[in-house]
Order: structure tokens, then sequence, then C-alpha cells
């Protein structure tokens, strides 16, 4: 009879082992997030072609002083991508005035374009970039400069148009 | 005298190995929100080809009914004890067979989901979420697991 009883034990322990190896599985993946302080631009300074002549064409340079400027607050060290959005022309009522050869810079560690600025490859793409760490501060500061060419006959007036810089972290 | 007891074991260990070989689960991809701003809640749906959280499961075979469960966290954890919320909805997984013809089902991945294996004995499933972040949620890292559970019915 002890025999039997043991058995009997073995057995029913194996057909429950058995069971629940078949019946339930686990699998485990991780839920992830990267909290950022929310970005902020400011427009620090306008990109300024001051009196252009019909028929001859102004360039301003990102490292010049008239350049435009954006300044920018983040997350330190965070990675962001930089965008621009920039038009074709300036506007001054119906006529326009051709801008293009865009060109840019970002600095990581000063309002400073005429030294230390890493240059924009692309303005029409994405440039892939960090916020610098300014005593413990994110902060990045973006030039734009460009060209803008005249028609011999262009309307005098005063043009203007919008530049938008675009900060996305990723 | 002895010998029953032996050959008892010997079927346990034979009927347990082939059994884990035909049911599988496995994590394949992390439910990742990526950067999300203090403040400003983000969500993932389980559509997004990139940043939703898949599993992946193999029955034994054709007519296998199922149920998916899963063991969801309400809070991410961050630097120190730095902690965020993160929530699922009702439409927040979806399961899709592997055969052409699987049409992927939406369920709520808080109380999971039945479904009996017509088309392929193995499916994906995907699930998205909500995380929210105070204004003054901590900057940094934040994770915790997600465990799905399959059970042949």
């Amino acid at each position: 009879m002890r025999f039997f009883t043991r058995v009997s034990v073995a057995t029913a322990v194996s057909l429950s082992l058995a069971a629940a190896v078949q019946a339930q599985t686990s699998g485990t993946i991780n839920a992830r997030a990267i909290v950022r302080q929310p970005i902020t631009i400011t427009a620090g300074q306008d990109l300024d072609f001051g009196i252009v002549l019909q028929g001859t064409p102004r360039t301003i340079a990102e490292t010049a002083a008239a350049a435009g400027r954006f300044d920018a607050t983040g997350t330190a060290s965070a990675n962001v991508n930089v965008n621009f959005t920039l038009p074709a022309n300036l506007v001054s009522g119906a006529n326009n005035l051709p801008i293009g050869t865009w060109t840019g810079c970002y600095n990581q560690t000063a309002a400073v374009n005429s030294s230390g600025c890493t240059t924009i490859a692309s303005m029409a793409g994405t440039t892939a970039t960090t916020f610098g760490n300014v005593a413990g501060a994110g902060r990045l500061w973006v030039f734009v400069g460009a060209t803008v060419s005249p028609a011999a006959a262009q309307a005098v007036g005063t043009y203007t148009n919008t530049v938008t810089l675009t900060l996305t972290y990723f | 005298m002895p010998r029953p007891l032996p050959l008892a074991l010997a079927a346990l260990v034979g009927s347990a190995a082939p059994c884990s070989a035909q049911l599988l689960v496995q994590g394949i991809r992390d439910l990742d929100f990526g950067p999300v701003i203090q403040g400003i809640a983000s969500s993932v749906p389980p559509t997004h080809t990139l940043r939703s959280g898949q599993f992946y499961f193999r029955t034994p075979a054709l007519g296998t009914r199922i149920r998916i469960q899963f063991t969801l966290p309400t809070r991410l954890n961050g630097p120190g004890a730095a902690r965020m919320p993160i929530s699922f909805g009702t439409n927040d997984a979806m399961a899709q067979g592997t055969a052409p013809a699987s049409v992927p089902a939406f369920f709520n991945p808080n109380t999971g989901a039945t479904y009996t294996m017509t088309t392929s004995r193995d499916a994906n499933v995907w699930i998205g979420g909500r995380v929210s972040p105070t204004a003054t949620q901590a900057v940094g890292s934040y994770t915790n697991t997600i465990v799905i559970t399959v059970t042949i019915l």
C-alpha cells in the first residue's frame, strides 16, 4: 500500500507540471521615455540686408554682424534636429525680391558667429546637433545668412519675410 | 520495489520538454516614447512602426485558443526617485497573425483578449501607451517593464 501511494503522488506532480508548461508562457519588453525641458526659441536678431541697389545682389554671410540670429534653450546636451522654413522671396506689397543661397551656423557656447560657429551643411535639410551646456543650461544660438537679388527694375520699397527655425529633440 | 518512482519522473521530464517548445513567447521591441517634454503628455499608438512595443508568440497548431494578458506598469522609473505616470487605452494593443490573410485586432491591454488561431499559428502583438510628464518632471531617462502572458485555453 505504501508503494502505491508514492507512485500516485509522483504522477500527480508530473501531470501538474506538464500542464503548466504547456498552458502559459510570458515575454517581456521595456517601456522607455526620455524627459526633456520645453524648447524655447526667440528671435535674437533679424537678418538685415540694409539698403540694396536695383540690379545688384547683396549677400549677408552667416558669420556677418548683420546675420540673423535665433536664441534657443532646452535640455543641456540633449540631441536636437535643426530645420528651417525659408522664403524664396522678400515681399513688399505685390512685389517680390528673390532671396536664396541660404547659409547658417550654430554655436553651443555663446551668441557669437565670428568664431566657434559650426557651419550648417544643408539649410534645406535636417542638421543633427546637441544643445550646449552653459553653466548647466541647454543653449543653442543659430545664425543665418542669404543673398538677395534685386532686378534692374526692382520696385523700390521695404521688403520683408519670415525665416522659421524648428528644433526637435530626437 | 522502488522502480515505479523513477519511471514516473521520466514521464515528467518527457512530457514537459516538448510542450515548452510548442508555445513560444518573445519580446521583440521596446515601447519607446523617445523624447517627451515636461508638462506635455505623449502617446504612441500600437500601429507606430518604430515606437510601439512588440511581442511575438507561436502556438502549437491552428485552432489553438489562447488568452493574451499583460502585466502593465503605472509608472516609469526615472532618475533618483522620479516617477512618471504611464497609462494604456482601450485600443492600445493590437494582435495580428503572420499569415497574409490575417487582419489586425485591437484590444484593451488592461483587460486582455481571447483569440482562436485560425489563419496562422503565430502572431505579433503590438502595444502603445501614453506617458504624462508633469511640468516639473525631472529630466532624464525613464523605464519600466511590460510583460505579456499567453495562455492556451
